[in-house]
């Protein structure tokens, strides 16, 4: 069960969660019992339903203290299925929560959304400002998930998450990816699912690091050039992916640059290969910043990424010189790794505004 | 928007050339610096970065849209 706080008011309940470090700092939608139930109602599953423990506090994730955090955090009943599929993924081992909410590194989950859900649960902006503010599914769903994670994973500042400085992206960060406009596919049917599927894919990333690139179609290296800045940015000597290396990451393509990389017919493949070949380096260039890191590599080069499919690929965001990469922390037992989950809303349940 | 509004108000007769993705941002300035009705011409976009044969060719199409917007009265 959930515990019950009482209040006299609205303005009294409000300071009561603040009080209680319940909140992420931010005014919030008070949770009373009728606003949970409609978003439960939304959800079409019983409230005691257990979606997994939630870490570092090994709380108990149930739908209906999703539904407390998602309510806190604004949502409207049709984000629920995003949000209950961010939850799940976050959730699955190989995102490692737990390691990732204590660290000292700043990273936050990054909530990618794709398929229909995008229309059908939101709108979820993937245009011009998508991560900024002004977007009430982007902004909701993403602050749901971190009360989620302050909440019932039990991260307070300071005490149990111990990120140095953090990001924030903390407080919210979610989007979706522009599919209708992208020369590439879906990103998630690369990644293994139908294109009528709807999936949230969650990575454990730093903030949008930007990255100027001034596109010349007279270049013959144009597309080459791109790939090289994307890899600066995604891995430079003062990232975790140059230095710990294996993790994940990010790159956010901007329409204009999207259409550089296509005009060059490159597939969402042959950009991953081209971004995991622009960051292989030197040891020794490793060796001069971090030297204790550097050590467990034989060989003259090494690789910021084991794999190119590691760097996840989307386009979103307005047309432009900038597209954003995010690094990652690289760390934990499974190194960082993005996770993805099916958006289920066979079970949804429509409620009327009131 | 602003440079062609800031040329306007100082007597030179002026046009703003503002590519497609800008326009909505291009009528927020001129009415928020209170000249909702200066001259516009829209360009694709985008337009930097698309090649020296690209900008001959929309620079050609525009150059009649752009003198007929700058006699305007």
């Amino acid at each position: 069960m959930t515990d019950r706080l009482q209040a006299e008011d609205e303005s009294q309940a409000l300071e009561l969660l603040h009080s209680k470090g319940l909140t992420d700092g931010l005014p919030v939608v008070i949770p009373t019992p009728d606003r949970v139930a409609r978003l439960l109602l939304a959800t079409g599953l019983d409230a005691d339903v257990l979606l997994g423990e939630m870490g570092p506090g090994n709380g108990a994730a149930t739908v209906e203290k999703v539904a407390v955090a998602a309510c806190m955090a604004g949502c409207l009943p049709d984000h629920m299925p995003v949000v209950l599929a961010a939850v799940q993924a976050v959730l699955q081992p190989e995102f490692d929560l737990t390691e990732m909410q204590s660290t000292t590194h700043c990273t936050a989950p990054l909530v990618i959304v794709n398929g229909p859900a995008r229309h059908n649960c939101g709108p979820i902006a993937s245009g011009f400002g998508a991560l900024g503010p002004g977007h009430r599914a982007n902004a909701s769903i993403g602050r749901a998930l971190r009360l989620c994670m302050l909440n019932i994973g039990g991260a307070r500042p300071g005490e149990s998450d111990m990120a140095l400085l953090g990001h924030p992206g903390k407080f919210t960060y979610c989007l979706a990816e522009d599919e209708e406009n992208s020369p590439l596919p879906p990103m998630h049917q690369d990644l293994g699912y139908k294109p009528d599927d709807s999936v949230v894919t969650v990575i454990g990333a730093e903030a949008p690091h930007s990255v100027i690139y001034s596109g010349d179609a007279d270049d013959p290296d144009d597309a080459f050039k791109l790939l090289q800045v994307l890899g600066i940015g995604l891995a430079n000597m003062a990232t975790n992916n140059a230095v710990l290396t294996g993790g994940g990451a990010v790159v956010v393509l901007n329409p204009e640059h999207a259409k550089i990389l296509a005009r060059a017919d490159m597939s969402r493949g042959d950009i991953q290969l081209g971004l995991w070949q622009n960051t292989h380096y030197s040891k020794e260039r490793l060796a001069y910043f971090a030297h204790g890191f550097a050590e467990r590599f034989h060989g003259e080069e090494y690789r910021c990424f084991d794999r190119p499919e590691d760097i996840l690929v989307l386009m979103a965001g307005g047309s432009g010189l900038y597209s954003m990469v995010m690094p990652s922390w690289c760390a934990g037992a499974n190194r960082n790794r993005y996770v993805s989950q099916v958006i289920t809303t066979d079970q949804f349940c429509e409620v009327p505004t009131v | 928007m602003r440079d062609g509004i800031n040329l306007a108000r100082l007597g030179i007769p002026a046009v703003a050339l503002v590519t497609e993705d800008f326009w909505p941002q291009g009528d927020f300035v001129a009415k928020s610096l209170g000249m909702p009705d200066i001259p516009r011409v829209q360009l694709p976009h985008p337009l930097a970065g698309t090649g020296a044969e690209n900008l001959r060719v929309v620079a050609e199409q525009i150059v009649p849209t752009l003198i007929r917007s700058w006699l305007r009265d």
